[in-house]
């Protein structure tokens, strides 16, 4: 099976990491976000994958496709737009490495998605209903600020989409991945198209176009804030389906918390919860980190307090300094000893100078 | 000989140290910020100190005096004001209580002020000139904010006082203390009256005014920042003429002028100072590290927390990793929650107890 993700957009709301890593790539509990994408499509069958991009992917990228098509026994391949082409109209790009004699439909993934991907399911869904299109949903707490999914009950069909409803219509919206077969290809012209608007309504005027429910938690982790809420529901997937992969408890670690075999924690430190430690850090003694992801090689020097943000590669954070409340430091930051850095009041970008 | 110390004012800006203690007895240097005055008055020879003061003081306030009237033989009273009578005013309303036969003169103190309060030279100063008044001048780098007191060429008399002047015409002003005969009382009458504005210029008119200019540190420290600087010079006068009261540099744990009560309790793989007072039955956790603060009697600063260029009231817990930072002034009994930041400069707030 083949499947596209959409890699498009420049990553801004991820600086400053994206400024040092392309957004791809940028970690997510210590695994490249796209990774996480990768493995799922791989453990639901897929054997070619397409990175949809609309720039020239800088050697970190090649170099990573080049690994993980050998690990994953995978193709991996680019699809680069020269013009903007929304949100449908890089599948008609890539149409020729979508569509084989097989027949089989392909998944379709936005890349900043991060749930349990129940893919295999979403096949078994897909084949039941025999129709053209499945779309996952997930149910979300304030279906306003979305664009709704509104579904017939007990077949799934979709019947409509409601951007930004004033009044209740229904609480599913768009979760970002779409299983679809080829015949999809032929309703997209290569322009800048948008599925949610104009492919999805027309497939569902025909009554080809079904929801799968998406169970379990769904975070859309291209901003810091979200980025962090997603890290923390992941965690809690691993906690109750594999706590192998988290940090045993023991002193001075609350609730979940990830660490890199390779990384140091001191003593007196206390850790979590809902926190990510990369290889190769350094937590020195007396060190305070919740709701945090402290990225590969960086040093938190002691009694230095770190929560709800992100620490960039190779950075560093000073002997009392504080940071906090969704600060995201860039690739090899220094925060000085006793420095206080908060972002809410004025967002900021802070990197290496 | 007599003083009187201008105690008026609600130290509003000393909020919510002043919510909870009145002025004149908030902390300073683990001293009451009065405390330093009377003591160096009497160290000059005073015996009596009036407190000009606007409102009924509370029962702390009489505890005070009558505590250190006994420890300092020395006799405290009050002349309250029903009405405000500016900078002046006050004095004549005292006017029975600064005036006897001796016909000595007498010390005017703004109450705020923190200096090494040379009054013995003062004294001196005052006696050398024989005119009616006498004047503590300070230098300062920007004398654009301040009134300045303009002397005559060569000589300590004043010639007069020009606010905020736009060009330089000086750079001494007004230090808040002054040595003046009992005439002076004649020319003040029972008004609200500024001592700068209109006294003070009338005498100097009759060149019967000269000025001292006060060697050392000076500090207004009627507002948090100045009252954190006033610290830091203060403590580092104590380091060249009593450098006993300071807490030894151990090492690792102290860098600079500490002053910590014998009663507080500093733990492990602490970082204190520079420039740090730590109160009575203070407990400084480990790991924790200061630098540019105050922290009152009574305090406990939890592990690994920080507090920097802030003043902790009594009573007050800072939690464990919390950070207090840049001119943060916690009142009496604060809890500043585990991991906590709390920064003023952005704006600045009201903390106190819940």
């Amino acid at each position: 099976m083949k499947a596209l993700i959409l890699v498009g957009g420049f990553g801004t709301r991820l600086r400053p990491l994206t400024f040092s890593m392309p957004k791809p790539l940028v970690d997510f509990c210590n695994k490249p976000m796209i990774l996480h994408q990768i493995e799922a499509l791989k453990a639901a069958g897929v054997t070619e994958v397409v990175l949809a991009i609309n720039h020239q992917q800088p050697e970190v990228m090649l170099n990573f496709v080049k690994e993980y098509e050998k690990k994953l026994e995978m193709k991996i391949t680019f699809s680069q737009e020269t013009e903007p082409l929304g949100t449908a109209g890089p599948l008609a790009l890539a149409r020729d490495k979508l569509i084989d004699e097989s027949g089989k439909p392909f998944f379709v993934l936005n890349s900043d998605v991060i749930c349990e991907y129940p893919l295999l399911e979403m096949i078994e869904f897909h084949k039941n209903h025999g129709a053209e299109a499945s779309i996952m949903v997930t149910k979300v707490e304030d279906p306003s600020k979305y664009g709704v999914v509104v579904m017939e009950q007990e077949s799934r069909r979709v019947e409509s989409f409601v951007e930004k409803p004033k009044r209740f219509v229904g609480d599913k919206i768009n979760a970002g991945i779409y299983l679809l077969n080829p015949s999809v290809l032929d309703r997209i012209e290569l322009r800048r198209t948008s599925i949610e608007k104009e492919i999805f309504p027309e497939i569902a005027s025909e009554k080809k176009l079904y929801a799968m429910v998406l169970h379990g938690f769904w975070m859309d982790i291209g901003q810091p804030r979200d980025y962090l809420t997603g890290q923390r529901m992941y965690l809690n997937y691993l906690r109750k389906n594999m706590p192998g992969e988290l940090l045993a408890s023991g002193d001075g670690i609350i609730g979940n918390v990830m660490a890199d075999e390779t990384g140091v924690i001191g003593e007196r430190c206390l850790i979590g919860p809902d926190v990510v430690i990369g290889p190769g850090c350094v937590i020195e003694p007396g060190v305070r980190l919740f709701g945090c992801t402290v990225m590969r090689g960086s040093r938190i020097k002691e009694h230095a307090c770190v929560s709800d943000s992100i620490v960039g590669w190779d950075s560093t954070v000073g002997s009392w300094a504080r940071v906090a409340d969704i600060t995201v430091l860039g690739k090899d930051v220094q925060v000085a000893d006793a420095e206080v850095i908060q972002m809410s009041a004025k967002p900021e970008i802070i990197q290496k100078v």
